[in-house]
């Protein structure tokens, strides 16, 4: 096996087994603070000396989780909430939550009343970003949240340290989207399974830890020849694209992903935290800064065009929304994209993503039928 | 050339035997779908049928939702590009198709050459499908083939407000105990189905001619009422239930070329 087979290797582990690589952190003294979808300032935590872990929950089916989320609740919060309930998350120092959307209203409530082991630590973006006083109340709340965070924990955010690790985020921002650039060259290699290993990983990982991974991955990317790809192209957008069973469908139908805007994977990295003198306010800063994101307000719909505009720089033809069951922010959006995709000529498909269910089959079918166009 | 196309759907099987891509030699449908011994028995009925065997096929394909399953296959294509293969076969004239199936809709936008220029289908919901069918006809005590001639004598239809199976089949039995008129209630049930297929419909944009395909395709009252709600005749080729085997045995040809 060689270095690039090895360093994709590794990140795929990491992606698919993130309990194990919570127990090794444990297991060396750290302590790990969950972070729910999406937007959380990780930075903060890093800071702090602790470990962030992106909390997305997984493929099961809740049970437990039914006495506080109903089914017609999205499925990673209600996912969250059955492995928060029944043990999974164990060891996790405290829980920081987004107040989002709606569902996540709910699911702070369901979470408090369920999860005894694990304290939340709960805040707010505002959303009217227009208004001169909504970066002071989010910079009012990451203090806030913080000091929150510094209770539960015992760990204090330092200034210097906050502004060290602003850094270190912005670098693996920035190496990442280098990443879905240079994969597209090599698209032979980068399948959609393993681009969203290494974008899946980066939620489980220090980040300076996995900055170092992906550049390595980039370098020995870098030595191959470009790849001409014959199939496909296509730009994923919507929370998550997974499990894997659902890539594969896009493997074994010749279809590559050369862009997305994944909740889970580059939506975060798209935006960088602007730079300033104070770490707080840079934080902040980086919020006012996001558009073209179901959960972020703006007065113009900007997501259409940014999802086309990726496509035909990325020669893709099709936008594949993959939809979140019962993700009303999401559905929104949906029809809009559809819209502006449509009429600047290209394919759209909607594919929905399910984590109580196994069944991909008409996501299949519809992957398979988009191939087989003529 | 012999070929045979399979449609392994998820409530009934068909096959079909093309003489060298022109002419239909054998047909077979089964209601049993994928998992059961339907694929076997439509696949040996169908060789039956044209006095022929298994040796005598240059290819055989397979689509639908069991198209991964059958192992004398010799290669799959989807439902949706079959579908629209043997439309085009039919009715060239048809450039959008509706395809309600056990568990799925459909709907096709097709070019002059009958290749798929679009498509939309519904998601994981029962609502609209062959499936709500079943499951209402079962709910009412008649037989799914009777509920076209049911509707026709409807004098009063009686709206079903609910879209999701499991909430109208409480709404059917509800009003069931209403003392309402069956013709009456089978009619409020078949609009409901032609309202969500309609509202998928609009959704990928309807150019006439419409036809229509699977074994919901020969419920009368279907296609009056989705005729009703796109404001245009919904056709109905007579090999409506076989167009999928029949676009995969087209494709077989071109494959075995």
């Amino acid at each position: 096996m060689n270095t690039l087979d090895m360093a994709l290797q590794r990140l795929q582990e990491i992606a698919a087994n993130p309990r194990k690589i919570l127990d090794g952190y444990l297991a060396q003294g750290k302590k790990v603070v969950g972070c729910f979808p999406i937007y959380v300032p990780e930075e903060l935590v890093h800071a702090a000396g602790m470990i962030p872990m992106g909390l997305w929950g997984g493929q099961v089916t809740p049970t437990i989780a039914a006495k506080y989320n109903p089914i017609s609740t999205c499925s990673v919060m209600r996912s969250c909430l059955e492995f928060g309930i029944t043990g999974k998350y164990r060891g996790i120092s405290c829980a920081i939550m987004p107040m989002l959307c709606d569902t996540f209203r709910g699911m702070s409530a369901g979470w408090r009343a369920g999860v005894k082991d694990i304290q939340l630590a709960a805040f707010i973006h505002p959303q009217n970003r227009n208004d001169t006083y909504a970066q002071y109340f989010l910079t009012a709340e990451y203090r806030a949240l913080a000091a929150r965070v510094e209770k539960l924990t015992g760990e204090k955010v330092e200034d210097d340290k906050l502004s060290a690790s602003i850094e270190v985020y912005n670098l693996h921002s920035k190496t990442m989207m280098n990443f879905t650039q240079v994969a597209n060259d090599h698209l032979d290699v980068v399948n959609p399974i393993i681009r969203h290993a290494v974008m899946k990983s980066a939620v489980f990982m220090p980040k300076e830890e996995h900055t170092i991974a992906v550049q390595e991955i980039i370098g020995e990317l870098n030595k191959l020849p470009k790849h001409d790809w014959k199939g496909k192209k296509v730009i994923l957008s919507g929370i998550t694209a997974e499990p894997n069973e659902f890539l594969r469908i896009f493997v074994e139908n010749n279809i590559a992903v050369v862009g997305d805007d994944i909740a889970q994977e580059s939506r975060q990295y798209r935006t960088l935290i602007p730079d300033g003198a104070n770490p707080w306010e840079r934080l902040s800063g980086q919020w006012m800064n996001r558009w073209g994101c179901s959960t972020v307000h703006e007065k113009q719909f900007s997501r259409g065009k940014m999802l086309v505009d990726m496509a035909k720089d990325s020669g893709a033809s099709c936008v594949v929304i993959c939809l979140m069951r019962f993700c009303d922010v999401e559905e929104y959006d949906s029809a809009l994209i559809i819209k502006d995709v449509k009429e600047a000529g290209l394919y759209s498909l909607c594919l929905e993503i399910d984590q109580s269910t196994q069944n991909n089959e008409q996501s299949r079918t519809k992957l398979q039928s988009f191939a087989e166009l003529e | 050339m012999l070929t045979m196309g399979i449609d392994i759907g998820s409530a009934a099987c068909k096959s079909l035997i093309l003489k060298d891509g022109k002419h239909i030699l054998s047909k077979e449908v089964f209601p049993l779908g994928t998992g059961t011994s339907g694929p076997n028995k439509v696949f040996e009925q169908a060789l039956a049928n044209a006095c022929l065997e298994h040796k005598d096929l240059d290819h055989i394909m397979v689509t639908g939702y069991g198209r991964f399953t059958f192992d004398a296959a010799d290669s799959q294509r989807s439902e949706i590009t079959c579908h629209a293969a043997g439309m085009h076969f039919t009715m060239p004239k048809v450039r959008t198709l509706i395809d309600i199936g056990g568990q799925d809709i459909k709907i096709l936008r097709l070019n002059e050459r009958g290749k798929v220029e679009s498509f939309v289908m519904n998601d994981k919901c029962a609502a609209g499908t062959g499936r709500f069918l079943e499951v209402m006809a079962r709910v009412m005590n008649v037989r799914i083939e009777d509920l076209g001639a049911l509707s026709m004598q409807s004098t009063e239809e009686v709206s079903i407000s609910n879209t999701c199976t499991v909430f109208a089949e409480s709404e059917v039995i509800s009003k069931l105990s209403t003392g309402v008129k069956l013709p009456d209630l089978v009619a409020g049930i078949l609009a409901s189905v032609a309202k969500r297929v309609a509202s998928l419909a609009f959704r990928n944009g309807v150019e006439a001619e419409v036809g229509m395909s699977g074994g919901v395709a020969l419920n009368e009252g279907i296609i009056n009422a989705l005729s009703k709600e796109l404001k245009t005749q919904i056709l109905v080729p007579e090999l409506c239930q076989y167009l999928g085997a029949l676009g995969a045995a087209i494709y077989a040809g071109k494959e075995a070329l």
